[in-house]
């Protein structure tokens, strides 16, 4: 190879992967600030709404109240009461108020019409911790044509076929950010030109399925409803959903609904909030999951991310593959210092190697957490499948006879040469 | 380039180095993984480079990309303290325990049982079972 050449080029590639990531931070800022001073007068807005139609529906035809306690521990059984005009369905609209988290989407389908993909990412900070509308116990035959369409199904047609679009709100308030992305943008990490940042009730359907991802988490037929009007429920609401206060609100139709009514669920240490990732979990199942991968991790001389990741989606379907990506990479961050630092000690690290392509990857870093975001779980999972299925290969070609033989002779000079390295640290 | 290690020196070709460590980079980075397993067998079949060279400088290289997409995940909100502080001391634990049961095992039969292991995790990601 022709060293002397390779030699510059590569200085001027790392140049350039440095510019352009200052170019994308600077990018992303701008955007940024106009959409913080929006948002929260948006917020504002939507609050008074709600406040100001709850007062009116007060007085209405729906009534709702709790049928014993309105308190549960880490999920458990809400018992409703209530009564709407005879001869019509109620939907039970019920909702975390004060915990949101975010829900993101990358539309990428091409449009029916034109074909054109639109390449747009939305994302909302606002989503509901917890929402979902419980039909009648009539309409579960309509829930169950829906699952019948798999990771398919939609939001906005499971709400057109109940007929419950009126109980369709607390998501449909969140403000929406709509970033036209670009390949260059993809490439420098950012996301790209800031289209909107208003609620959007269409979009928020998608966001919906996006953040809670299976039918049965947002519709459910648990309201029985009676000829004259009275209904009764039995809400389950699952473990792990957030602490705090809930609100349940009576829909029949556009203008007829109850006032909301608020029921708290309450958490117990070692079972947290996870702020972020916006479900509570018990912190000893990842503590020990994290530990005894790790170890496994040390043994076949792989870091732990490897099967912790996959582990972590398939375990805990309600935490983001955001979050477990964007939380296990600086787990490792210490362990790799501590390498390098035993490493430098005694000097057996090439600076101008590991920094010459620790550039290059430093440019990667920059690019790969942008992509998490854009694929959707079943992506990630599909796609982390098939890189296990090669690191798999790498492990059984590291037992194979020929690299075995080969290794040993390595593994002889590395004793050797670190040997000679820490005698050479020792006499300083 | 030319890297000299140990009185010995060794021609590098970076432009196979930059673009599989760029590319290992933006996997590990999106996945959340370290990525040793891949920048190991790059730098020593690729680059042709010795192990004992490639120990150190694959983990300073690795090290550059797992500081800036920690920064990055944690700039797009994609990171969870609390989550964090369940896991940091069990990986830390872990780094203590694992380099003891290591000396007891044969790293083949670990190897051989980590392969079923990862063939096994990536049949079920992939739906197949």
């Amino acid at each position: 190879m022709n060293s002397k050449g390779m030699g510059k080029s590569w200085i001027f590639a790392a140049a350039f992967l440095l510019a352009s990531a200052g170019l994308a931070v600077a990018a992303e800022n701008a955007p940024a600030q106009q959409a913080e001073s929006a948002a929260p007068a948006a917020a504002a807005v939507a609050t008074e709404a709600v406040q100001a139609e709850a007062v009116a529906a007060a007085s209405g035809p729906v009534s709702i109240e709790f049928d014993g306690n309105a308190t549960i521990n880490n999920g458990g059984t809400i018992k409703v009461k209530g009564k709407a005009p005879a001869g019509q369905p109620v939907f039970l609209e019920v909702w975390a108020e004060g915990h949101d988290v975010r829900a993101n989407r990358f539309d990428k389908d091409p449009d029916p019409k034109t074909g054109v993909r639109p390449y747009i990412f939305y994302l909302t900070e606002h989503m509901p911790a917890y929402f979902k509308i419980f039909a009648p116990t009539t309409m579960q035959d309509k829930i169950d044509a829906e699952k019948k369409k798999g990771g398919k199904w939609s939001m906005s047609n499971i709400i057109k076929e109940l007929g419950a679009d009126a109980a369709y709100n607390a998501p449909a308030e969140a403000p929406i950010k709509a970033y036209k992305s670009s390949f260059i943008a993809s490439i420098i990490g950012s996301r790209g030109e800031l289209l909107s940042d208003a609620p959007d009730r269409r979009r928020s359907m998608q966001l919906t399925k996006a953040r809670f991802r299976d039918l049965d988490k947002v519709v459910a037929a648990q309201v029985n409803v009676a000829a004259d009007g009275n209904f009764t429920a039995e809400i389950p609401m699952r473990k792990g959903i957030a602490p705090g206060e809930y609100q349940i609100v009576a829909h029949v139709d556009k203008a007829t609904k109850s006032a909301p009514i608020t029921f708290t669920n309450q958490t117990n240490f070692p079972t947290v909030y996870l702020t972020n990732a916006g479900t509570s979990m018990n912190l000893i199942y990842p503590f020990f999951l994290t530990l005894a991968v790790t170890i496994f991790g040390v043994l076949m001389g792989a870091g732990g991310g490897f099967i912790l990741n996959p582990l972590l989606v398939t375990l805990f379907p309600m935490l983001p593959h955001t979050i477990v990506a964007g939380t296990v990479t600086p787990t490792v961050l210490f362990s790799q210092g501590s390498g390098i630092y035993n490493y430098s000690k005694i000097k057996f690290i090439s600076w101008k190697l590991g920094i010459g392509i620790g550039l290059a990857m430093l440019a990667g870093g920059f690019i790969g957490p942008k992509l998490t975001e854009m694929i959707t779980l079943a992506q990630f999972k599909s796609a982390f499948g098939y890189i296990l299925l090669v690191l798999a290969a790498l492990m059984f070609w590291q037992t194979t006879p020929g690299y075995l033989a080969k290794n040993k002779k390595e593994q002889a000079i590395l004793k050797e040469f670190k040997k000679r390295a820490e005698e050479a640290a020792a006499n300083k | 380039m030319k890297v000299e290690f140990w009185g010995q020196e060794f021609k590098v070709n970076m432009f196979v180095g930059c673009l599989g460590g760029f590319l290992i980079a933006i996997m590990s980075s999106m996945f959340g993984f370290g990525g040793g397993p891949f920048m190991v067998p790059l730098m020593t079949v690729f680059l042709r480079l010795p192990m004992y060279l490639v120990v150190g400088s694959s983990l300073l290289a690795i090290f550059f990309n797992t500081s800036m997409s920690t920064m990055r995940h944690y700039q797009f909100g994609n990171f969870d303290w609390i989550l964090f502080c369940a896991m940091f001391p069990a990986a830390l634990l872990a780094g203590f325990i694992g380099p003891k049961i290591a000396q007891r095992l044969s790293p083949i039969v670990v190897k051989r049982v980590a392969c079923v292991g990862l063939i096994i995790l990536a049949l079920s990601l992939l739906g197949v079972f």
